[in-house]
């Protein structure tokens, strides 16, 4: 600790504070322009000089660590006259043009000129124009350099956060402009940090262009829904129209940043094409008819008054708040007596609870903080580049600023390879085979553990590596690293949960590495942005709330397809999901749900599952609604109403209690706040859990409110037991297709993002590099794609470093629905690639 | 794009450093001597590949410097007067003037037949012989009128 | 005094190995190779030889810094970016006499444990590379350079890195920046070169100048060499005459010697007889000037920072009464705007904004309050700016209107020029 004068209050903070920090410790806040806490300092802009006793110069508070016994002045007439003559200089080289600026009303350098400026300007000087026109870097991104400060936060946030350093400084002096490439069109993530990070107009928003000033807005703090990283942002319309979403600086555990659907992808909220009323339909052969909430809900009720439970079934969107997904399995299970209740559809319902189990998500919330804390960090079946791209940046802004192994295992190259010590490509769907590996080279001396553990000293090495097609020497690399480290993070993915088969050796490593006395941390990814709220809610047939134990074991979404399929399911409900293009084996899944004596549809869109639905029932998006989220580590959020629902459409929440009303009166809790009452009473992980939002980073930058996370339960979840599939060498079928999601989509909602849906380039397939060399083909080609069971025609893309033999074609697109390729209950499926004619 | 030549003067300085990046102030050179006495967006991109290094890096650097000069060609003969200081006092003026006339085009003009191209520019460290100038490679000293004729008489 | 950086200045194929060699080269080397890395640091320390870059910070200190364990790869980087307008004594060394520095580098990087050294030199200087490359081809022949140099089990590499136009490269860590291949911008320091300097390694930044004084510290002993010139910054200088006097060109003289003597006994006095001196710049662009009551400083660190100057590079510059101060100081101050990285906001906006005054004076379009407006920006970058380059300019320029204000004000008021 050092003891430190500012402005004569004495005070004491950590050794290395910057003055900066200490100072706004201190109650003082110190203006800056270049610095933000979570980029490497550069004082340049100097905004921020103070006085240190007993030194000459003025020196640039936001590098200069305490000592002990400094003493700082920040407000003397000296610091003033220097701030002031920094932003002097500023406006020297500045457009001033802001009139017609989309920054103007929330521009830093106007704010900091009417704060500490000079109250009269002296250049009288012709200025420097860097271009007459403001010119387009993106679909998303509008650039006019003649209003830069070069605070460089845009390049260093594109570097040091997002990873693809596409912006750099070009010239000198005053002619230096922050670009692109010869100032080309940005091959790039869209995200936009640069935009949010640009304290003026430089970097602005091209979807937003002109369309208002900033104080017509009305916003809403809020969480993102396009993936479990559990984003803050607030969302914002003007007359109705959303025009914005943004990052707020020091808020949420993203902080500044967003990725490209969370900052673009606002503009599905205006989408006109929702369902507005109820629809119901009539006869068999009929088709939807639009109807009353009464008369929806008396449909209901008749036609669900005499079915057998267990011949129900009930479907939850994983982007339910936890609210709605507990009065939900609440209305499934005590009003309709059914045990079948679901929430995901592309999973399997003993896959989930495995994933619980090994992830020790039931075990309470992880953040990803301490998870990076970690001597060494092991990314396992995640591409986290593409699906949590936020938490990407996370991870590559902590791995580059402290000493620490990343370690990144995956079939697919991804943006964040170039932050890891150890990048292994794997084979799909063999994370079981490499952990067996790495638990083999960490336990070859002597067996700890459980009978489990024990009993892989069967297993051979050379057998396993082989099977992952790995090579022993990076495993041992690996094996070394996480022997070597008092404390382990494990970041797990959604493959995992395509492939089951990889938990049973993950759980065995989590029980070894504890077994040897390392601190480990496991954080879960997850693609759904309430996957884990809606779980923990009992929103699955092999557990209750909390992971709860239940009675017996109901149906999951497979088994109930397959129930209906064979015509033995009488009546489903679902609620926000969309199975017809989510699960797997697309037509099955359209000739089971036709097979249900009685289905009932709650979404906001026509679906093609809603289609086929008896009764659809008008729900509201996400930026209609309050209520809760837990985001992948187990950090409960809140999310809040924007706009009313249209027309008709109702809070889901209000829908799932008027059909329960309908059968028992009581049903309730009769409104949001006293479901939040019984959530906590009844689910002792949320009982303390804290949902006020932290406004502002507190001094020390901790965007880790651990408040938030929820508790650990003990439960009797298993993580079952999973044969591995093997997926038998083909050569008319070359490659293994795995699925995912894209970097600019989230399941199939995002498709209705026109902004995001112009960023990304289409179907895709793609392959590594070296496979695209060897057949002959080149980025952009279009390929056939033929599978035993399907065929598209898509573009090629290609990956350097990509694992040869694999094919990835993302779940997002509608032209090439990667479900088709699928047949349920078979492993990864084969496919050729070849030039299409 | 790089000659046979070029790669390998281009192999032999990637020897000098312990990484690729250190090569890109010595590679645009050798770029911008292969072109028209400038670079162009297909070296750069070149370069970006043979370096791994980011093409708006290769970019960044190659206009932090003044001496490459990115898609502005010059003439066969490159001349740069020295403007700073000594030469000024020395009479740089007039020399410039001078060349102007005689070349009949203004500074940082090219001629018609792309033969010389007339720079004026910040000191070269050759103060004590001024007023003096550099075309292409070469540094000319204590320049006259009568001195320059005859220079330009033989760059032809 | 016998010369020690210019003997061979001038002989004929005074650039070759085997005339440097006839003419007692290498024997510094052959000296320092038998002594231990640190009583050589010790040795440059006692000799008082300060830093010929600008700054006269002590040699052997700044080597001391250097961290001794022998596992960390150190590296030598010899700044040869002469660029301070008016000085050309390190390409007069490099032209003439280019193993005198390489003689001095390879000490120097065995006294701090470096096995690879690098020269970064501007890029204007083809001749001087070229020289350069061949005397270090040479010394390789000869076993100075490479593996086990004169059987000491020394080894070291020597490399030549162009700069390609760029002023900035000067500042030690732009110019490390630079052979990393970064735009050369000034790193902040902490963490000084010594301990991360070039790719995170120590690094010893030296002046070209400075590394030739090794090679005879070594072979003549520290007190020799203390006991050149002024006492408290010891040692033969170069001092680059330009402008307007009868002899321009390189002098080696002691230290401290004065301006006066140096213009009018050895440069011969004024060119144009008749003309009196207006002024002189005592250390390159960046020195404020003196003016004729100054001729009796000596031209050393101590003395000249007494007159509220610099010794910086030793370049001095003479301006006679038909000078334009006006001319001269939009000259300077447009050079510094030039070369202005980016960086810094007082810089960066600040330096044109002066340039831009300054040639509205001089045309003839200044305003009433210009003079106070140069004034009022000057303090406002003067001590504000990231690295030194942007005091330079404020320097310059106070120099300029401090002592010439009236001829500031007579370009506003009457719109021309008052020498002219």
């Amino acid at each position: 600790m050092a003891t430190v004068k500012i402005n004569g209050i004495e005070l004491q903070v950590e050794d290395n504070t910057l003055i900066l920090d200490a100072a706004r410790k201190a109650g003082f806040e110190i203006p800056t322009f270049c610095y933000q806490a979570d980029l490497m300092g550069i004082g340049s802009c100097r905004m921020c000089l103070v006085e240190i006793e007993g030194q000459k110069k003025l020196q640039p508070s936001c590098v200069t660590p305490v000592l002990h016994g400094m003493s700082i002045n920040t407000e003397t007439p000296t610091v003033m006259s220097a701030r002031a003559s920094m932003l002097e200089f500023l406006l020297a080289n500045h457009a001033m043009d802001c009139p017609v600026c989309d920054k103007g009303g929330e521009c830093e350098l106007q704010d900091m000129v009417h704060k500490y400026g000079p109250r009269k300007g002296r250049h009288a000087d012709a200025k420097f124009k860097f271009h007459e026109k403001d010119y387009a870097l993106s679909p998303v991104i509008i650039k006019n350099s003649n209003r830069c400060v070069n605070c460089m936060k845009c390049v260093r946030v594109c570097r040091e956060v997002v990873g693809r350093n596409v912006l750099t400084a070009l010239n000198r002096g005053d002619h230096q402009e922050a670009t692109s490439f010869m100032r080309t069109f940005l091959d790039c993530d869209h995200d936009g940090n640069c935009i949010e990070v640009c304290p003026v107009g430089c970097f602005m928003r091209l979807p937003y262009r002109y369309k208002t000033r900033p104080w017509d807005l009305k916003g809403v703090d809020t969480i993102c829904t396009y993936c479990a990283t559990g984003c803050r942002m607030v969302i914002e319309h003007r007359d109705g129209t959303v025009v914005r979403a943004r990052a707020q600086m020091g808020v949420g555990i993203n902080s500044e940043t967003l990725c490209a659907r969370g900052r673009f992808g606002y503009d599905i909220m205006n989408d006109d094409g929702r369902v507005k009323t109820p629809m119901i339909k009539k006869s068999r052969t009929g088709g939807l008819e639009p109807a009353s909430w009464e008369e929806a809900i008396a449909f209901i009720k008749d036609n669900l008054a005499t079915v057998d439970g267990e011949k129900l079934g009930g479907i939850i969107s994983p982007r339910s708040t936890n609210e709605e997904a507990y009065l939900f399995q609440k209305l499934i299970r005590t009003i309709f007596k059914s045990p079948n209740i679901d929430s995901s559809v592309r999973f399997k319902a003993d896959a989930v609870e495995g994933f619980v189990k090994a992830t020790g998500m039931d075990e309470g919330g992880a953040s990803i903080f301490d998870c990076m804390e970690a001597d060494t960090v092991l990314i396992i079946g995640a591409h986290l580049s593409d699906e949590n791209p936020v938490t990407d940046y996370i991870v590559r802004r902590i791995s580059g600023s402290r000493r620490m192994n990343l370690i990144i295992t995956s079939p697919r190259a991804m943006k964040l390879d170039s932050s890891a010590s150890v990048v292994l490509r794997h084979l799909p769907a063999t994370e079981g085979a490499l952990l067996d590996a790495i638990i083999l080279n960490l336990n070859a001396d002597k067996i700890v553990g459980s009978e489990a553990l024990t009993a892989l000293k069967d297993t051979k090495l050379e057998a396993v590596l082989a099977e992952a097609g790995v090579d022993a020497e990076t495993v041992k690399l690996i094996s070394n690293k996480i022997a070597g480290s008092a404390s382990v993070g494990i970041i797990a993915g959604t493959d995992f949960l395509r492939s089951p088969e990889g938990l049973p050796p993950l759980g065995l490593l989590r029980e070894l590495l504890k077994a040897t006395g390392k601190k480990l941390t496991v954080v879960p990814v997850l693609d759904r942005c309430n996957q884990r709220g809606v779980w923990e809610m009992g929103g699955h047939p092999n557990f209750g709330p909390g992971y709860s134990a239940v009675k017996a074991k109901g149906m999951g979404t497979e088994a109930m397809l397959d129930a209906a399929h064979s015509g033995g399911l009488e009546a489903l409900y679902i609620a926000g999901a969309d199975l017809v293009t989510l699960a797997e084996d697309e037509d099955f899944v359209k000739r089971a749900l036709s097979k249900v004596g009685f289905l009932v549809v709650q979404d906001t869109f026509m679906t093609e599952t809603a289609r086929l639905a008896n009764v659809v029932l008008p729900g509201v998006s996400t930026g209609e609604k309050d209520g809760m989220f837990t985001n992948q580590e187990g950090r409960a959020q809140v999310i809040k109403k924007l706009l009313p629902p249209p027309g008709k459409a109702k809070k889901d929440i209000d829908i799932i209690r008027a059909v329960g009303e309908a059968f028992e009166r009581s049903f309730g809790p009769k409104n949001p706040a006293l479901v939040l009452d019984e959530i906590r009473k009844e689910i002792g992980m949320y009982s303390e859990v804290s949902l006020t939002f932290k406004n502002k980073r507190n001094p020390d930058n901790e965007l880790d409110n651990k408040a938030a996370l929820v508790k650990g339960t003990h439960s009797d979840l298993k993580i079952g037991s999973w044969p591995r599939r093997h997926v038998a060498a083909d050569p008319a079928f070359p490659f293994i297709l795995t699925t995912g999601n894209q970097l600019f989509h989230s399941g199939r909602l995002s498709r209705r993002s026109e902004i995001l849906t112009s960023l990304s380039k289409g179907a895709e397939v793609e392959i590594s590099e070296s496979d695209a060399t060897a057949l002959g083909l080149k980025a952009g080609d279009k390929v056939r794609v033929k599978g035993a069971r399907y065929e598209a025609v898509v573009s090629l893309k290609t990956k350097k470093g990509s694992k040869p033999g694999v094919a990835f074609i993302a779940e997002n697109y509608n032209e090439a629905p990667v479900n088709r390729f699928f047949k349920k209950g078979e492993g990864l499926p084969r496919v050729s690639i070849t030039k299409a004619l | 794009m790089f000659s046979e030549n070029a790669r390998k003067e281009l192999e032999a300085i990637l020897k000098k450093y312990p990484n690729k990046r250190s090569a890109v102030m010595d590679a645009l050179r050798v770029a911008q001597n292969e072109g028209a006495g400038h670079i162009t967006k297909a070296d750069m991109e070149e370069i970006s590949r043979v370096l791994e290094m980011p093409a708006n890096e290769v970019h960044a650097a190659a206009t932090f410097y003044t001496m490459y000069r990115v898609n502005k060609p010059v003439g066969k003969y490159h001349i740069q007067v020295c403007a700073n200081i000594s030469c000024s006092l020395m009479g740089a003026d007039h020399i410039i003037k001078h060349m102007e006339n005689v070349l009949r085009i203004k500074t940082g003009e090219t001629t018609p037949d792309s033969k010389y191209t007339l720079s004026t520019v910040e000191c070269l460290g050759s103060c004590g012989t001024a007023p003096m100038m550099q075309v292409n490679d070469d540094y000319y000293e204590n320049l006259d009128e009568k001195k320059i004729d005859e220079l330009l008489g033989r760059l032809k | 005094m016998e010369k020690v950086l210019l003997k061979n200045y001038g002989k004929p194929d005074s650039h070759k190995i085997e005339n440097y060699i006839l003419s007692g080269g290498y024997k510094g080397l052959e000296a320092a190779v038998k002594l231990k890395p640190d009583s050589l640091i010790q040795l440059i320390k006692d000799s008082g030889l300060r830093g010929r870059g600008g700054a006269g910070f002590s040699t052997g200190l700044k080597w001391s810094f250097i961290p001794k364990d022998p596992t960390i790869p150190k590296f030598l980087c010899c700044n040869a970016d002469e660029g301070e307008p008016g000085t050309f004594k390190d390409r007069g060394i490099i032209d003439h006499d280019p193993h005198l520095l390489i003689e001095g580098m390879i000490i120097t990087s065995y006294a701090i444990g470096a096995s690879n050294a690098y020269i970064y030199i501007r890029g204007e200087f083809v001749f001087g590379t070229n020289r350069l490359q061949v005397a270090i081809d040479e010394a390789y022949a000869k076993g100075y350079l490479g593996k086990n140099i004169m059987g000491s089990g020394f080894n070291l590499d020597m490399y030549i890195h162009r700069g390609f136009g760029a002023y900035i490269c000067g500042e030690e860590t732009a110019l490390l920046e630079s052979i990393e291949g970064y735009r050369a911008q000034p790193r902040k320091k902490p963490p000084f070169p010594a301990l991360a300097g070039l790719y995170a390694k120590p690094t010893v930044i030296n002046n070209v100048e400075t590394l030739s004084c090794i090679p005879s510290i070594v072979e003549k002993g520290a007190e020799w060499f203390s006991k050149i010139g002024a006492p408290k910054s010891p040692g033969p200088k170069i001092y680059c005459v330009s402008g307007h006097v009868k002899k321009p060109g390189l002098y080696e003289l002691p230290m401290g010697t004065t301006v006066r003597d140096l213009i009018f006994n050895h440069c011969g006095g004024m060119l144009h007889e008749g003309r009196a001196l207006k002024a002189v710049i005592p250390g390159g662009v960046s020195a404020p000037l003196l003016t004729p009551k100054d001729l009796d400083t000596p031209l050393d660190f101590d003395s000249l920072a007494a007159k509220g100057s610099m010794l910086g590079s030793g370049a001095v510059i003479v301006m006679d009464q038909t000078t334009c101060m006006v001319k001269s100081a939009h000259i300077v101050t447009r050079f510094f705007s030039h070369e202005s990285c980016g960086k810094c906001t007082p810089c960066r906006d600040g330096t044109p904004w002066l340039t831009r005054v300054l040639g509205r004076i001089e045309h003839g379009e200044g305003k009433p309050g210009d003079v106070e407006l140069l004034e009022s920006l000057c303090t406002n970058i003067f001590g504000r700016t990231f690295c030194p380059l942007g005091d330079g300019a404020v320097m310059a320029l106070r120099g300029f209107v401090k002592n010439f204000r009236d001829e500031f004000q007579f370009h506003i008021d009457y719109k021309r020029c008052m020498v002219s």
